[in-house]
């Protein structure tokens, strides 16, 4: 099939190389298909004439023609003579435009679910997850209805790219042509590219991936394993004899291309975090990349430009959001509002940033919003010649195919949009869009325009000649006008048939009638003669002049930007309170007077003041001298904590927190799916938190790798991740991993803490044969014979924690199993750095002390599950004296908030220090994390991430006043009583905003129908 | 310091009792609190009335379980027991509001809920009925100074009767202060989901609320009208009616005897309540009331009390202030609005959730009465319960600080005049694994 489609695609290739090379001799298209009945032999020559022709976004022809010979160009230009073999078109008024390429669009294939059940996807040597199918093609799939085809070329689309829609691993797209030949005749390019995305397809049969993680997961590995692939079979085929045959796989196969960049891979996103995650992969597997946008690229302009990866741009500008009553608009978040407003602007702003982008119909609910949509985007900004770049030209050039398509030049394909004036003006029509030099009617021209200023005489029997003025105006189809003499006027309606006739009724009072007056007439050249009918039915010549024609009504302010469009000034488009870049690192901060908890050797100092140095602590100690140009912070009477550290966390990510879907997932792993826009972020920070731990979730027995952020909000997620931190993973046991406590019986091993304890040895094992598999491969001398193991994240991840190189998080319960996981540790020489939630830790705390194993606990959840039913608050005071690092966690974005108080437990119940119970939230988190040399306390030498309350840290009433990471101040009550007020008056402004426009639109509505109701009278 | 050691001796000997028979399971073994057969006179601590200024140095003389004195200087019947609380102060007993205690043990186990009925229509489904005197959540609660709860069934749109308990009992019928305290009801969400993914048009939504919220409606209608065939039967040519069970538990809620405690959250589920509830000219209580804030004239108009479900939740809103549920207990006070604190989970933590709003404005004796006398007025107890004053219940505590700080402790604590024990499961289990590791250091 590929090798077929390979020569296929490069037999299209040399014929058009063949194509550009000769003098244009080419009749039609050979087909191999006999013909039946007779030929048909129309001349394909046609000569389009006096038409204003946009050749390409920079040139234009202001009367010229066009010859099309055989569906290509012939010739272009102002004074070409037309050959006397063709038809000729007069295009007298028409703008002819180059047809447009739609880059990522879906016609033809089957709807959603039935899209990955394809003949290809179900048989033969394909890939274990049915969300790897880079072997589909869309083209064996595509079959255009006709009303699909028609919409497009409607638009004045001539060529498609044909994206498959659904899964990870999508397959490959197809170029074509939109006229209505079979797709063997429409097809101009196949496998132009792989086509990938975040989401598992609706009807998977793979219970795998269920989290963005495990997708992105699965996308390193399958790319991985592409690699592999290549390479394995090479070897293979080099010398066979000696070795077993490799997997055959379709997909890794048809990968080759893509990750040898032959073959671009487009991602598709659905917003700027997702662009990022799309941008990582292309950079780490060295892919060439574009991306499929999501209309969000505007929030993050400059990082979207430094990416250098070409956009995919879709218009799908959201509706306004509903607020007209306080109750609905309470509802709508900042980011709803904000992209109403700053979605339009979203290609304009691209433009200016310098983004390379094509513009495509794809997520428009109707092609035929396109226009709407991309006329606003011009009125808001985008220059009319980029618009049309960025739908000609420029994917034509990515594509490969700027010698085909994108512009009307001699020798390529005669893709035309014919107008009645501007594309990007509001009331242009399209009426012809010439395929491949056939030529479909989209509207017909104005054959009969009978509008303008008109004499008009009626012959009335018995009367004088009755002269008086016609005035027609309105639609050409649909002209209403009005009938005047002297003081007299009436309002006849008017209907235009073709052939260039027309008929007029209206009201006979003034005539002094009875009834109503018929006329009925038919134009020549700019005269009408006709017949009327009184109401008696008597009949009477009639006769009208044309005076003046009215000019075609353009709106000479709506070709372009609209100078009135307010431009969105959205100040937080990444939700409310959420800033744009992180704050200032002042070069010197002194902290003055403050009850310094330090939670390092030195304890608890009163009236100490802090020096802080570029982020760093750099002297601490009572009445120090304050720097010059020091920030101050006034701490007298005030008590200063190190950041508080959250030691387990699911904060700020996207797309799940556990991907369940085996037993084991260590390939998979937060950093990829952080939300650094999450609000709880700014909430933490309000509440003296500078640090989390997040974790991957319990529904396995190995889970995820965990990230370590600090709150620089602001920052991207990459910048989010805290660079001194080790790498993890997460374990998990009991009751969640054997899925105890879920509804419906449980088919995946394990079921039971045996079987858990089973498993996890068992893929500790297959790290170690794995180690050996590579150390034999590595150590042979005749390694290029070899089959190549195959590179497996997971077990790396597993090995790392072999290794020593990979922290390990166990969330554990019960006594027997936090002794069983240290046991396996012991056996597989690792060290377990803490256990979480360990709720009877507290039975163990011994052994746990000797092998220097931290318990996370929470401070005193008990009795939600069985395992929880021993849970004592306790367990930190019991722990901790047996000399366990203690930190109680939050594990939750609310109880994250009261950490502080989480610590005076510890107080409370077993009576812990106050000193030492503080270290349970900052300096034994930092330990347990193996981070404590550079955070966790105030020493002179690490991070300066702090926190200022108004009260003694562990008491329920005080609160946060400041918290700074890094020497930067990201939150201070003041700061954020500006900012609420920022917020409220941001969101009073938009919400002004959606209702004005929404009566703008009402008023013009309920215009247009007073005109409708005016015109029907 | 006589009274600590016998106080320790009776630890000690409870600790053995329960390390030789060591739980069955979902069972405390704390025994309930001896009837109170002598007066008893706490002097010397400061004496928070809550219906009053602090007594410094005051005493609190209760006997047969009513306090009888409280002043500075009371004179003590003879053979009074005085207990000398020396730097200690005297709280009333705290109340958790809107709890589940005694209905659940564990959450993850089926066999242990009581608080959820079948079907969405419920009102005759009473707590104290299958209330567990031996969870071993109830003598953690009492731990920490909560001496009585109100337990609610949930589930469905009308979820059933609620009752006090005492936190101290052989029985439910010993632990009951009062039931019903009131009927219990969830307010349909009326939230419309107007996002692409959206899987009902906002039509059908807004169909589907309505239907739901009829439901209630018509529970109500025929309750009436049951209640009106009952009362009319035996008037001439009217005979018997048979007996509807669901419909006569409403009656008290018609004739305004009990309250109708009604969660909802949303702005319009808020209007939507109190208007229905106007129309059915019931007494109302609102549970919950995230949004109540912004309609607080409503409530003031009408007189609803609210019991504010914990001040430990996120704003539901991202846009809204980050402290913004902190803040809301101090909003309703210096509105006006009838309010307590309650809804929490772990009963244990009430006083924390109390305390966190006095760190965003409330003031602390506002605090303390948000967990004691507020929720007594708003289930109709406080004649007996809530604040300590002649003629109420001897139902205080004696702590050594301020409750709503955490490191305060419970020395003791006196339920209806009986003093209970402050130990539970997690002490238990505290002493003995202590046991284990002094072994381990010897």
């Amino acid at each position: 099939m590929k090798a077929m489609s390979e020569s296929l695609a490069m037999f299209v290739s040399c014929l058009f190389i063949f194509l550009l090379l000769t003098v244009p001799d080419l009749k039609a298209q050979t087909t191999v298909e006999p013909v039946e009945g007779l030929r048909e032999n129309t001349p394909r020559v046609h000569a389009l004439v006096n038409a204003r022709i946009i050749q390409s976004p920079e040139k234009t022809i202001e009367r010229g023609r066009i010859v099309v010979r055989d569906g290509l160009v012939e010739s272009v230009g102002p004074k070409i003579a037309a050959p006397a073999d063709a038809r000729l078109w007069d295009m007298d008024g028409m703008t002819i435009y180059p047809g447009l390429l739609d880059v990522y669009c879906h016609l033809g294939l089957p709807a959603g679910s039935e899209g990955t059940n394809s003949a290809e996807a179900t048989h033969g040597p394909k890939h274990w997850n049915s969300n790897v199918r880079p072997e589909d093609s869309a083209l064996t799939q595509y079959n255009p209805d006709s009303k699909g085809l028609e919409k497009l070329r409607g638009l004045g689309f001539t060529a498609a790219l044909i994206v498959p829609r659904e899964g990870i691993f999508r397959g490959t797209s197809a170029l074509v042509s939109l006229g209505d030949g079979k797709p063997s005749q429409e097809l101009l390019r196949d496998r132009v590219a792989q086509h990938v995305g975040f989401g598992r397809a609706r009807n998977s049969e793979s219970s795998y991936p269920r989290s963005l993680m495990g997708a992105i997961a699965l996308l390193r590995q399958t790319f991985l394993d592409a690699q592999w692939y290549e390479q394995a079979q090479e070897v293979f085929r080099s010398k066979p004899e000696g070795k077993a045959p490799p997997e055959a796989n379709a997909a890794l196969d048809a990968l080759e291309d893509a990750i040898d960049r032959r073959q671009p891979v487009v991602f598709e996103v659905v917003d700027d975090l997702g662009f990022f995650r799309a941008a990582k992969l292309i950079d780490e597997f060295g892919l060439k990349g574009w991306i499929r946008g999501s209309g969000y690229e505007y929030r993050q302009l400059d990082r979207i430009k430094q990416s250098a990866l070409p956009v995919i741009l879709p218009l799908h500008f959201p509706e306004a959001p509903k607020v007209d009553t306080l109750e609905d608009a309470l509802d709508v978040g900042m980011v709803e509002l904000s992209h109403w407003e700053s979605a339009p602007e979203n290609p304009k702003r691209l433009c200016e940033a310098g983004v390379c982008f094509a513009l495509t119909t794809a997520e428009l609910k109707e092609p035929k919003e396109f226009y709407s949509k991309l006329r606003e985007a011009v009125r808001r900004g985008l220059a009319p010649d980029k618009a049309l770049a960025a739908l000609t030209t420029v994917p034509a050039a990515w594509l490969g195919v700027d010698s085909m398509l994108g512009s009307i030049e001699a020798g390529k394909l005669a893709d035309l949009v014919v107008t009645d004036g501007d594309l990007f003006a509001d009331k242009t029509t399209i009426y012809e869009t010439w395929v491949r030099g056939k030529r479909f009617e989209i509207k017909k021209k104005r054959e009969l325009d009978i509008r303008g200023h008109w004499d008009i005489a009626l012959d009335l029997p018995e009367q004088e000649s009755w002269h008086a003025e016609l005035a027609l105006r309105g639609e050409p189809e649909k002209p209403s006008g009005s009938l005047a003499k002297d003081e007299n006027e009436v309002k006849p309606e008017v209907t235009v048939f073709d052939e260039k006739k027309l008929s007029l009724i209206f009201d006979a009072d003034v005539f002094g009638y009875e009834g109503m007056i018929r006329l009925s007439g038919v134009l020549n050249r700019e005269t009408i003669r006709g017949v009327g009918v009184l109401p008696s039915g008597r009949r009477f010549g009639w006769t009208a002049t044309r005076r003046e024609k009215l000019a075609f009504e353009t709106d000479a302010s709506r070709d372009g930007a609209d100078k009135d469009a307010e431009p969105a000034k959205a100040i937080f488009p990444r939700g409310a309170y959420i800033r744009a870049s992180v704050p200032e690192q002042p070069a010197v901060v002194f902290v003055q007077g403050a009850t310094l908890h330090t939670c390092g050797l030195s304890g608890t100092i009163e009236d100490c003041d802090m020096i802080v140095r570029k982020g760093e602590i750099s002297k601490i100690g009572r009445n120090l001298r304050a720097p010059r140009n020091c920030v101050l912070v006034d701490a007298r009477g005030k008590h200063v904590t190190p950041g508080i550290i959250d030691a387990h966390s699911h904060l700020a990510t996207v797309g799940g927190v556990n991907e369940g879907a085996q037993a084991c997932t260590a390939e998979v792993r937060i950093q990829d799916v952080i939300d650094s826009y999450d609000i709880n972020i700014y909430r933490q920070l309000a509440s003296g938190l500078t640090m989390t731990n997040i974790l991957h979730g319990s529904a396995n027995p190995i889970g995820g790798q965990n990230a370590v952020i600090k709150f620089r909000c602001g920052s991207p997620p990459a910048e989010l991740i805290f660079e001194a931190a080790p790498p993890g993973l997460k374990f998990a046991l009991g009751e969640n991993v054997k899925r105890s406590n879920s509804s419906g019986s449980n088919t995946r091993y394990p079921n039971t803490r045996m079987g858990v304890e089973q498993i996890l040895r068992d893929r500790f094992k297959a790290a170690c044969d794995y180690r050996q598999a590579w150390h034999t491969y590595e150590a042979s001398s005749r390694r290029s014979n070899l089959m190549p193991p195959r590179k497996d994240l997971e077990l790396e991840a597993l090995l790392e924690v072999i290794d020593g190189k990979r922290q390990v998080h166990c969330h554990a319960y019960r006594q027997d199993e936090i002794l069983m996981f240290m046991r396996l540790a012991e056996e597989f020489g690792f060290k377990v750095n803490a256990f979480h939630h360990v709720l009877e830790g507290y039975k163990t705390a011994d052994v746990m002390a000797e092998h220097n194993v931290g318990g996370s606990a929470a401070s005193d959840w008990w009795a939600y599950k069985v395992e929880a039913y021993d849970g004592i608050p306790y367990a930190g005071a019991l722990m901790h004296d047996a000399g366990v690092v203690v930190t109680f966690n939050s594990d939750n974005a609310e109880l994250a908030r009261r950490l502080n108080t989480q610590a005076t437990k510890a107080v409370k119940y077993g009576g812990v220090d106050r000193a030492e119970a503080l270290k349970f939230v900052t300096l034994n988190a930092a330990i347990q994390l193996g981070i404590e040399e550079r955070v966790g306390s105030l020493e002179v030498g690490k991070d300066a991430d702090f926190a200022v309350w108004n009260g003694p840290p562990l008491s329920t009433f005080s609160i946060c006043e400041q918290t700074w990471v890094d020497g930067r101040k990201y939150f201070d009550r003041d700061q954020d009583r500006e900012l609420r007020k920022q917020v409220s008056q941001e969101r009073a402004r938009l919400i002004q905003k959606i209702l004005s426009a929404k009566k703008k639109d009402k008023d013009e509505d309920r215009e247009d129908s007073k005109d409708k109701k005016e015109n029907g009278n | 310091m006589s009274q600590d050691r016998i106080f320790g001796l009776q630890l000690f000997t409870a600790f053995l009792t329960c390390i030789v028979s060591l739980t069955p399971v979902f069972a405390s073994t704390q025994v309930p609190g001896p009837r109170q057969d002598h007066a008893i006179a706490l002097i010397g601590g400061t004496v928070h009335t809550v219906a009053g200024p602090p007594i410094l140095g005051g005493t609190v003389l209760f006997e047969d379980g009513i306090v009888t004195a409280v002043d500075t200087d009371v004179e003590l019947p003879a053979g009074t027991e005085r207990i000398d609380v020396g730097h200690g102060h005297i709280y009333p007993g705290l109340i958790a509001v809107n709890t589940r205690l005694g209905l659940v043990e564990i959450r993850s186990v089926r066999a242990t809920r009581d608080y959820s009925e079948i079907g969405e229509i419920n009102p005759n489904v009473r707590a104290e009925t299958a209330v567990n005197p031996d969870s071993e959540l109830i003598p953690v609660a009492r731990g920490n100074g909560i001496t009585m709860a109100h337990t609610v069934p949930g589930g469905g749109l009308i979820s059933g009767c609620s009752a006090l308990i005492l936190l101290d009992g052989w029985t439910p019928e010993d632990m009951t202060l009062k039931a019903p305290t009131g009927l219990h009801i969830n307010w349909p969400s009326m939230r419309i989901d107007r996002s692409p993914s959206a899987s009902k048009s906002e039509k059908e939504q807004k169909e589907a609320i309505a239907k739901r919220i009829d439901k209630i409606r018509d529970a109500f209608a025929e309750a009436r009208a049951y209640m009106r065939a009952k009362e009319a039967e035996g008037e001439k040519g009217i005979g018997y009616h048979d007996t509807d069970l669901r419909w006569e538990a409403m009656t008290p809620v018609l004739r305004r005897e009990i309250p109708v405690f009604v969660n909802a959250n949303g702005i319009k589920q808020i209007q939507a309540a109190v208007s229905w509830a106007n129309s059915e000219n019931v007494k109302m209580v609102l549970v919950g009331g995230r949004d109540a804030w912004l309609v607080a004239d409503l409530l003031k108009e009408n007189d609803i009390p609210v019991v504010i479900t914990g001040t430990h939740r996120l704003p539901s809103r991202r846009w809204e202030p980050h402290d913004l549920v902190y803040t809301i207990p101090a909003k309703y006070h210096e509105m006006g609005i009838r309010y307590c604190i309650g809804g929490i989970g772990d009963a244990r933590n009430v006083p924390y959730n109390a305390a966190s709003a006095s760190a965003f404005g409330l003031p602390r004796a506002e605090a303390i009465k948000a967990i004691t006398l507020y929720p007594a007025q708003i289930l109709g107890v406080s004649d007996r319960v809530g604040s300590i004053e002649k003629g109420k219940d001897a139902t205080l505590i004696v702590t050594d600080g301020d409750p709503l700080e955490i490191p305060t402790n419970v020395n003791m604590e006196f339920i209806q005049g009986r003093r209970v024990d402050l130990r539970s499961r997690h002490t238990q289990l505290y002493e003995k694994y202590k046991i284990k590791y002094e072994r381990i250091r010897n």
